[in-house]
């Protein structure tokens, strides 16, 4: 069986990337911000912490996908990723080992779940990937953890509302629960954000209320960030600050009601705002599937 | 869900209306990916090496060898990314061009601005551009 035990959430800014490659994550710039994630290196080092299996939701920079296929969902479910040639050569960090078996195991109950996956079987990963590994990892000689990538559209619009985010991660949490193969500990980790604009007169733009109202709002059993609409986050945190729905996957998949172990935030990275959270769940009940059950009168009226 | 569900518009056309009230923005709708396909596959080719000489040796010759509009090839070369912006193209693809350039993203940035590269810095540095009367262009707020 598996079972996800915790969620995390980071900015996956690429200056962070360079940062920590060039041996800079501790100056005067970088270091605040790689503070803010030693309590999540020492937590996750720990054995009952360490996740063998991370589902890691991240969005493609333009990368693996160009504009020829724009998957809303992408699900790899390969052996191995290669870190993405960005313009300016490869991170030389370790490749990314998948996890097959778990990766299919989701793919296919998702789509019987009614949500059509993109299933990728070769692809390289970007700083949308890498980046959060670094900050969770440092720089190891291989990574500790095998990673399922997931990654969603928020670069042409529409991207998916924050409510299917929020019902992919419940079906994603269904989904590790009926595993059959190891005993494996699951992470599911949502990437991206927080405020930021990269393009026109008001690139620049930050919004340290609004994004602490939305780590408050990961926090316990509340569901209010699931209806935000697009054109909220548009408004208030930046062209890019869409990215944020990618952290309600994550959200979603831990279930009701949530406990925050950790919490970080710095203005600025580059032109970002940096948030990252550590979470686990407290009741991590899902509701079942209203396609799955659809049969079922008891799980019916439980939806 | 026990809380109200105000998810936003589910018809197309009122989701997008709202889209053009946001200052200094665009965003990245069909109608601009469908204008800027080729711009962002022309910037798409620079992450191969092989391509990114060829580039750098011949900026010209290179863009002719792409579908592009004549204005879409002179704001390449002229690096004018708000008018980049406005003829299809987008940040993450319009990237590998600024990349290519040894620039980052916070000096390419700020290339938009109207601002200089310290000036948009030091903004950032202080905690960034306020939403406040960036919000919307009607609301004025």
């Amino acid at each position: 069986m598996a079972r996800i035990t915790a969620g995390i959430a980071s900015s996956h800014v690429p200056l962070l990337g360079v940062a920590a490659d060039t041996g800079k994550d501790r100056d005067a710039y970088f270091g605040p911000i790689f503070a803010g994630y030693d309590w999540t290196r020492e937590w996750i080092a720990k054995p009952e912490n360490k996740p063998d299996v991370v589902i890691l939701v991240y969005n493609d920079h333009a990368s693996a996908f160009d504009m020829k296929i724009i998957p809303t969902f992408a699900i790899g479910c390969g052996e191995r990723y290669k870190p993405a040639d960005e313009g300016w050569g490869p991170r030389k960090v370790p490749d990314v080992e998948g996890h097959p078996d778990l990766a299919w195991h989701i793919a296919q109950s998702l789509i019987l779940d009614e949500f059509d996956m993109t299933i990728i079987n070769e692809m390289d990963v970007d700083h949308g990937l890498t980046v959060p590994l670094t900050m969770m990892y440092g720089a190891p000689e291989n990574w500790p953890a095998k990673v399922i990538p997931l990654a969603v559209n928020v670069v042409t619009y529409p991207p998916p509302s924050g409510n299917r985010c929020w019902a992919l991660g419940e079906a994603i949490a269904r989904a590790v629960q009926s595993f059959e193969g190891e005993d494996l500990n699951v992470q599911i980790w949502g990437t991206g954000g927080m405020s930021h604009q990269l393009q026109g007169p008001r690139a620049g733009l930050i919004n340290a209320e609004w994004d602490n109202m939305f780590l408050d709002g990961m926090v316990g059993s509340t569901q209010k960030l699931r209806t935000i609409p697009h054109i909220e986050y548009l408004r208030e945190t930046g062209s890019e600050g869409i990215e944020m729905v990618m952290w309600l996957i994550m959200r979603g998949a831990l279930g009701r009601e949530t406990r925050a172990l950790h919490r970080h935030y710095h203005v600025p990275c580059s032109n970002t705002a940096i948030g990252h959270l550590v979470l686990e769940p407290v009741d991590g009940t899902v509701p079942p599937s209203p396609t799955l059950e659809g049969n079922n009168a008891a799980a019916q009226s439980a939806i | 869900m026990t809380e109200k569900a105000v998810i936003g518009p589910r018809d197309i056309h009122e989701y997008l209306s709202e889209f053009d009230d946001i200052p200094g923005t665009r965003v990245y709708t069909a109608a601009r990916a469908r204008q800027g396909y080729h711009l962002n596959q022309f910037a798409m080719s620079l992450m191969k090496a092989e391509n990114r000489t060829r580039w750098l040796a011949d900026e010209r010759a290179y863009l002719n060898e792409w579908p592009m509009t004549d204005d879409q090839k002179e704001a390449v070369l002229a690096r004018d990314y708000n008018r980049l912006l406005d003829l299809g193209g987008n940040i993450y693809f319009l990237s590998k061009v600024f990349s290519t350039d040894g620039l980052s993203f916070l000096q390419a940035v700020s290339t938009m601005t109207g601002m200089s590269v310290d000036e948009y810095k030091a903004m950032m540095d202080a905690g960034g551009r306020s939403p406040e009367g960036v919000r919307s262009i009607k609301g004025n707020c």
